[in-house]
């Protein structure tokens, strides 16, 4: 925020502004910003999934929409879901159910705020600035449930279920995973979390000690299971639950679970990339030329694209396996990693 | 307690390799044909949409015998040299490609083609009409078509024909003037003749219609 007012000071005539009038005419540009790259992420992704899911199963994806390798076919489906008709179920629960996607959006765009993309770039320099990220994404649980809930419809109401308990069962070996890296940096602060990397990569956390590297794949794990995607998309196993908790919902009201599903997918990367991966900061001293933000951007596609990789190659657990995944396995490893990187730390006296 | 690492273990092993697996696909060409662009090719011997080159069909009229759904439509005025034929067509509601017609035609002008792609939104658009008799109508009977420059099919030479057969002195058999002179009067048309089956089969009018 310091960085954009700055920026904004040097702009002609902005002399004279009063410090409040600064601080929201930077919160505005941050909250478009925000939105523009959600939206954006959400169109880049659609298509990048199609492409990757092509190519790993040896086709092509959309090739035809735009002239050039379907480059359109995302823009195209957005135009089309604005486009359908906006259906209630008569039997739905109305307000309910006109709610639940904005509070599923808001959860994921509310995330966004503490995100560090370069030095001094970031929306709201919180303290507790990862825990503030956790807390409101667990905003899109009840956004879930709500969805399901309200659609009065069996299947609904199952994926809804699925999801809830995904959800929240994974969120702790989500945050277990950064304990690790919070002992590092003594601070929840996001630009903190990030300045603490700096110089090459091997100054990455990931790379700091093998159990924040076996913590950043519990956390890649976990991510994939809070994102419903994946060999963990439980709550909307097609096969099963047609479509899950969004099973009713149409044009725009589903665009928005679709967007907040991308927008989501692309947060945990980022999240992945300046909690374990060296944010901003280059990999190697001769990539430093770069512009910060766009190091951290191309870190977050490559995290989604793994995201991708990972979602075309597995096949669908059940969900007792994903529970049993996630409460026996991944919660008791993210803890003897908690535990083992705190000793290490403390016998090379690093703990701060 | 060792059970759960093993299965930690191959559950990561396994995942690993499965992930090894996609990645080498990602790279690989794939497999997929931009139909409308870019089409298979077709085996020799495919089935396709049965095509009529009507510049050698005279209008025999086995194949349209030979068809055992009768999707063949055959019309002709006119007797003896003036027979005429004024309608070919070819019902594809019908047809089964069985191919009798065209392992059967004398001239060689009927043949199986290529084509494989004719969706259409209406069922009688699949009655392919493959003369307008505005163009002008197409001779049926040898003599005339050598006079009017159509083609016709090739004789092969014979060695002798058999004398014992003594074959009625064929009132039609005009000397064709750019075929090989031939002694042996020509069979009737409609009897399957019994030369070996044309060699120049015409395979490349695939693209015809």
């Amino acid at each position: 925020m310091e960085a954009l007012i700055a920026l904004i000071l040097k702009m002609p005539g902005t002399g004279d502004m009063s410090a409040q009038a600064l601080h929201i005419t930077a919160a505005s540009t941050m909250a478009v910003l925000m939105f523009t790259v959600m939206a954006l992420c959400a169109i880049v992704f659609t298509l990048m999934e199609r492409k990757v899911a092509g190519f790993i199963q040896s086709r092509f994806g959309p090739m035809r929409t735009g002239r050039w390798h379907g480059w359109a076919q995302a823009v195209a489906d957005m135009l089309k879901i604005l486009g359908k008709e906006d259906i209630i179920p008569a039997e739905a629960d109305k307000n309910l159910f006109t709610f639940a996607p904005i509070l599923v959006l808001l959860g994921s765009l509310l995330a966004w705020v503490a995100i560090p993309w370069a030095p001094g770039f970031v929306a709201a320099d919180l303290d507790l600035g990862l825990f503030y990220i956790f807390a409101v994404s667990s905003l899109v649980i009840i956004g879930v449930l709500m969805a399901g809930w309200a659609s009065n419809n069996k299947w609904a109401l199952y994926g809804a279920a699925r999801g809830a308990a995904q959800m929240i069962s994974y969120e702790i070996p989500l945050a277990l995973a950064t304990i690790p890296v919070i002992m590092y940096t003594g601070s929840l602060n996001t630009q903190d979390i990030v300045i603490a990397q700096q110089g090459g990569i091997l100054n990455w956390f990931i790379f700091r000690d093998i159990f924040v590297f076996i913590a950043f794949w519990m956390y890649f794990i976990a991510s994939i299971a809070e994102t419903n995607r994946g060999p963990f998309d439980m709550p909307e196993t097609e096969s099963e639950l047609v479509a899950g908790y969004h099973i009713e919902y149409t044009g725009m009201r589903f665009a928005f679970f679709f967007l907040a599903e991308y927008a989501n997918l692309f947060l945990v990367s980022l999240i992945a990339v300046f909690v374990f991966l060296g944010g901003w900061w280059a990999p190697l001293p001769l990539l430093d030329f770069m512009p910060p933000a766009l190091t951290f951007i191309i870190k977050g596609v490559m995290m989604v694209f793994l995201n991708m990789w990972v979602r075309w190659t597995l096949p669908r657990v059940r969900v007792d396996q994903l529970m049993h995944l996630c409460w026996k396995v991944m919660i008791p490893i993210s803890l003897l990693c908690v535990v083992g990187s705190g000793i290490l730390q403390m016998t090379t006296g690093q703990l701060n | 307690m060792a059970q759960y690492f093993a299965d930690i273990y191959e559950t990561v092993s396994s995942v690993l390799k499965g992930m090894q697996i996609t990645i080498k696909h990602i790279y690989r060409k794939p497999v997929t044909l931009q139909y409308p662009d870019e089409r298979q090719v077709m085996p020799e011997r495919y089935r396709g949409f049965v095509h009529n080159d009507m510049t050698k069909c005279d209008s025999c009229n086995i194949c349209a015998k030979l068809c055992p759904v009768d999707c063949i439509y055959i019309e002709a005025e006119g007797k003896a040299k003036e027979r005429m034929m004024t309608r070919y067509a070819i019902d594809y509601n019908k047809c089964i490609w069985c191919s009798l017609c065209t392992e059967n035609c004398h001239t060689g002008s009927i043949t199986m083609s290529h084509d494989y792609d004719h969706s259409v939104y209406d069922r009688k658009t699949l009655v392919y009409e493959f003369m307008d008799p505005a163009d002008g109508l197409i001779p049926c009977h040898r003599a005339t078509r050598v006079d009017m420059g159509w083609w016709v099919e090739e004789k092969k030479e014979k060695p002798k024909p058999k004398p014992p057969v003594e074959e009625k002195p064929a009132a039609e058999a005009a000397p064709a003037p750019e075929a090989t002179p031939e002694a042996a009067p020509e069979a009737a048309s409609e009897t399957a003749p019994e030369v070996a089956p044309e060699t120049d089969k015409p395979s490349d009018d695939k693209g015809a219609e």
